[in-house]
């Protein structure tokens, strides 16, 4: 932890940075954000295994953008969103430099998108075991029960838009869901809107999401609402091998016109 | 509100005897925003047209929906007449009562409540339309014509004589293609390269025309009017500037053993080579894959032998970017090889010839200095067997279409032995004869009755070798299926023509649509023979199927009249139904987060990206921009925008949306 605040309080001496985003103490053990801006405030900083946070969604807000070069405290999910959000041209190249600190505790600083790619490749597949499991139990129910399971879950989703809110992809200044003329989506949080807003959603990230698990996390009433994202990204992933978070080019696998395509139907 | 006009025609019987029209503009009436509703028996005459323009100023009508046939049908007609009453002509819509209702259902009361929505839907389209004016698009006014056969060069001649500069790529070191390869043509058995040289020449003497052969097309973009197209000029190792095609090099070159491809492989030729005599441009190619110099020998000998030091053993390939409003394309066609009959003995029987290769002993410029004689001990074959239809019209086997040349040029084949060879029997196996031309049938009987080529109508089933003769087991249908077998010398095969080599890759860079066999394929087969899917992309000759020289000219010079009707205007309208990325005040600027997912998603690359920059030139956003004079209105990026940004005019989300809840 100390090579850590030390780090940073290198990086924000030297004006190499403004900020660095990291994680600290919250209420009840938990991590939560922390933005530093003075080296007064580095010994704030922490790093254990509880800091599960993606920080990526703050990168792309204007008002972080506008404190200057940030330095962020990246665990796997945040450096494969920084190369999704790069890749999506929402991040200039070399703005943000990662911060990743190794099982040995040394800190590594990954100030380009070259290094962070070489860097994720290392990493191993992001989905935690628990939610492997989970989604693996959703996916051998037949798709009547799966259905019927999402609209018991669903039931109680308050449309508080928290899992848009903590999406580092959902980055767009206005969403669909905001959209009214026209009306796409109903805005009241009914079973058939609720049902709307949370498919729409797993589409627009299929080939996107970076597996973080920050929106099941948000979510006030506990929906494990990730599990439809991280399902529709690997479906992506299996069917079309374009996988989201593994490099800086865009590579969209529902978004890509080839004329060599497999199905001679596109051509 | 809306003050809409709807009119429903009868179309005759076609939509009356179906759908009850006077009902339909009856409710029509009662529709919110409809201020004029009435029916006529036919909207697309003039006095329905003028039903149209007259409502449209009596009752101050701002938006129409017509309730007719399909759009593709008359949705001209009809916005020219409301754009004649002082509308917009995309203030007019066209609902589909014919197709889409009463050709498709019985007479019922329900098809006329389909027929009701079905107008509804454009009412509440129509309310939500906007006046669009369509796009000018500057056309550059040069073509650039693909191929430097017969077909090619005839479009380019005539673009050329029109006063339109011509780029003209020729994948060959020269000009000509399968025609200078024929020997004589049917049906007048003129000689193919006294008729085809003069022209060969008028392309390279000819000021509107820029020759570049051993070169080809490696990539285009751009769309009609305005091609940006890259052009690979190989190297020839030879400086066209300074060569006079005095032919020294060609002497002194040691390696004498390369099959020649002019010569389809029946003559050898050097690794320095003009592919034939008459050649344009008179300008060697060195064959980098056989020259010695290049597999790291020592050899020099054709550099030493050249009187101007033009040849250049470090000449590059080069790209030359060109702009041009039309492409024509005219690639040509191959022929089914030998190798492809595994009856006919998989290409192992030297005597077993395409008849391109014929063609070329026919020749009086060919390997044999127009003797037939055959390829295993060059002696002059008495007894020749045809066979027609040789992989063409045979679905398990070969290709299911007819190659529509080979029943006259084995025609002509036959009778071409018969007069250099008085005392030799010609034979031709036939499924049917289709000599449907000019002269054709005519020149078919002269072989039969004049030439005494037998004609046998029955396929061969197996041809192989014994004691030097090569025996053709056949049968004759018009003796029953009675067997037939010939010792023949020679079997000349009426191969199937296939798709040139390279032309899948071809229309790909070209975006244009293929048929099933590889074809290029044309935009309507009768009404649009010259065009091809992609609009200022037109084809000439066998690149579009097998067909003859007459009609391959023709086809050229059509080809060369849609050209020269594109580039006689300054300015090309398009509709204007293009997908446009939305604007919004500041902060925003726009929807568009500038994620450039539709970037790659556009089938014709349509979409680029623009800054939006502030008084002070400082980039605020940076957003998807779509090029009007590229887009198609495909709308695979409206569906593809996560937040909406982009819209097409004409059918934006927020009317496609009314029409849907409208039901």
């Amino acid at each position: 932890m100390d090579v850590l605040r030390n780090k940073a309080r290198d990086l924000l001496a030297q004006g190499q940075v403004q900020v660095v985003i990291g994680y600290e103490a919250g209420t009840g053990g938990a991590r939560r954000p922390s933005f530093v801006r003075s080296e007064a405030d580095v010994a704030r900083l922490v790093w254990d295994a509880d800091c599960v946070g993606n920080l990526a969604g703050y990168l792309t807000r204007a008002e972080i953008k506008k404190m200057g070069k940030i330095a962020v405290v990246a665990n796997a999910a945040t450096l494969r969103a920084l190369l999704q959000l790069t890749a999506e041209h929402q991040l200039a190249e070399g703005a943000v430099s990662a911060l990743v600190v190794t099982e040995e505790g040394a800190v590594l600083e990954l100030s380009n998108a070259q290094a962070v790619t070489e860097h994720v490749a290392t990493l191993p597949a992001s989905l935690s075991a628990a939610d492997r499991e989970k989604l693996d139990q959703l996916m051998a129910l037949s798709r009547e029960e799966r259905r019927a399971f999402w609209e018991q879950e669903l039931q109680r989703c308050i449309k508080c838009y928290a899992c848009r809110s903590s999406c580092p992809m959902c980055y767009c200044g206005s969403c669909t869901m905001d959209c009214n003329r026209p009306q796409w989506v109903p805005v009241a949080s009914h079973e058939m809107g609720n049902l709307e807003y949370h498919t729409v959603r797993a589409m627009h990230l299929a080939g996107r999401c970076v597996e973080c698990g920050e929106c099941g996390r948000a979510c006030p009433v506990g929906i494990p609402i990730h599990l439809l994202t991280c399902y529709a990204e690997e479906s992506v992933r299996r069917q079309f091998g374009q996988p989201a978070g593994t490099s800086a080019t865009l590579n969209y696998a529902l978004g890509t016109f080839r004329p060599d395509d497999q199905e001679t139907f596109i051509r | 509100m809306s003050r809409l006009g709807v009119f429903v025609c009868h179309c005759g019987e076609n939509i009356g005897a179906t759908v009850d029209v006077t009902e339909v503009a009856e409710r029509c009436k009662h529709m919110p925003g409809v201020a004029h509703a009435e029916d006529y028996k036919y909207l697309c005459s003039n006095p329905g047209q003028n039903k149209i323009k007259q409502a449209i100023e009596e009752h101050q009508l701002d938006g129409v929906v017509v309730a007719a046939c399909s759009p593709r049908m008359h949705e001209p007609t009809f916005r020219r007449a409301v754009t004649d009453a002082g509308l917009n002509a995309y203030m007019c819509e066209v609902a589909n009562l014919r197709e889409h209702c009463s050709w498709v259902h019985e007479k019922a009361d329900s098809t006329t409540e389909k027929a009701i929505d079905l107008v509804r839907l454009q009412v509440e389209k129509v309310k939500r339309n906007k006046p669009l004016d369509t796009i000018q698009v500057p056309i550059t006014r040069s073509a650039l014509v693909i191929g430097g056969g017969i077909a090619g060069i005839q479009a380019a001649l005539d673009i050329a004589d029109s006063g339109h500069k011509v780029i003209m790529v020729e994948r060959s070191p020269a000009l000509g293609g399968h025609m200078a390869q024929l020997s004589e043509t049917f049906p007048t058995l003129d000689c193919s390269q006294c008729i085809l040289t003069p022209r060969m020449v008028d392309v390279s003497r000819h000021p509107n025309i820029t020759l570049l052969t051993y070169s080809e097309v490696e990539h285009v973009e751009g769309f009609i009017g305005n091609f940006k197209v890259a052009i690979r000029k190989r190297a020839r190792m030879v400086d066209e500037d300074l060569c006079t095609g005095c032919g020294e090099c060609l002497q002194k070159c040691p390696t004498k053993n390369v099959a020649d491809s002019f010569n389809e492989g029946l003559s050898m030729r050097r690794a320095i080579y003009v592919p034939f005599a008459q050649a344009v441009p008179n300008i060697p190619v060195i064959d980098t894959e056989n020259c010695r110099k290049f597999q790291g020998k020592k050899c020099d000998r054709c550099a030493k032998a050249c009187p101007t030091k033009a040849i250049k053993f470090d000449q590059k390939d080069q790209i030359i970017n060109v702009e041009v409003g039309a492409i024509v394309v005219a690639t040509g066609y191959q022929v089914m090889g030998t190798e492809r009959f595994p009856e006919y003995g998989y290409g192992t029987y030297p005597d077993v010839i395409t008849g391109l290769q014929f063609e070329r002993y026919a020749s009086a410029s060919g390997p044999t200095q127009g003797v037939i004689k055959r390829p295993s001990d060059g002696k002059e074959p008495e007894t020749v067997v045809f066979l027609a239809c040789s992989g063409s019209r045979d679905a398990a086997k070969g290709v299911k279409y007819c190659s529509k040349i080979c029943c006259m040029y084995t025609a002509k084949h036959a009778m071409l032995l018969k007069h250099k060879n008085h005392h030799a029997k010609a034979y031709v196996f036939y499924m049917d004869i289709r000599s449907a031309g000019k002269n054709y049938d005519e020149f078919v009987r002269r072989a039969i009755e004049e030439d005494g080529v037998k004609y046998i109508r029955g396929r061969v089933s197996r041809i192989y070798e014994e004691d030097g003769k090569l025996i053709v087991k056949g049968a004759d249908t018009l003796l029953g299926g009675e067997p037939v077998e010939i010792k023949a010398d020679m079997v000349v095969l009426a191969s199937a023509a296939l798709p040139n080599h390279g032309q899948g890759e071809l229309a790909q860079k070209l975006h244009v649509g293929t048929d099933p066999y590889g074809f290029v394929a044309e935009a309507h087969p009768k009404l649009r023979p010259v065009e091809t899917t992609s609009a200022g992309i037109f084809l000439a000759g066998a690149c579009q199927s097998p067909r003859d020289i007459p009609e391959t000219v023709g086809q050229a010079s059509a080809a060369a009249a849609k050209v020269t009707a594109l580039l006689s205007r300054s300015h090309l309208a398009r509709e204007p139904l293009v997908a446009e990325v939305n604007r919004k005040p500041a902060p925003q600027f726009s929807d568009c987060t500038g994620c450039l997912l539709c970037e790659t998603a556009c089938p014709y690359q349509a979409i680029g990206h623009e800054e939006i920059k502030d008084r002070n030139g400082n980039v605020l956003k940076t957003v998807a921009k779509i090029n009007p004079g590229l887009c198609q209105g495909c709308g695979t990026c409206v569906s593809l925008c996560r937040t909406k940004a982009i819209d097409l005019h004409g059918y934006s989300n927020e009317q496609i949306f009314a029409e849907i809840m409208s039901l």
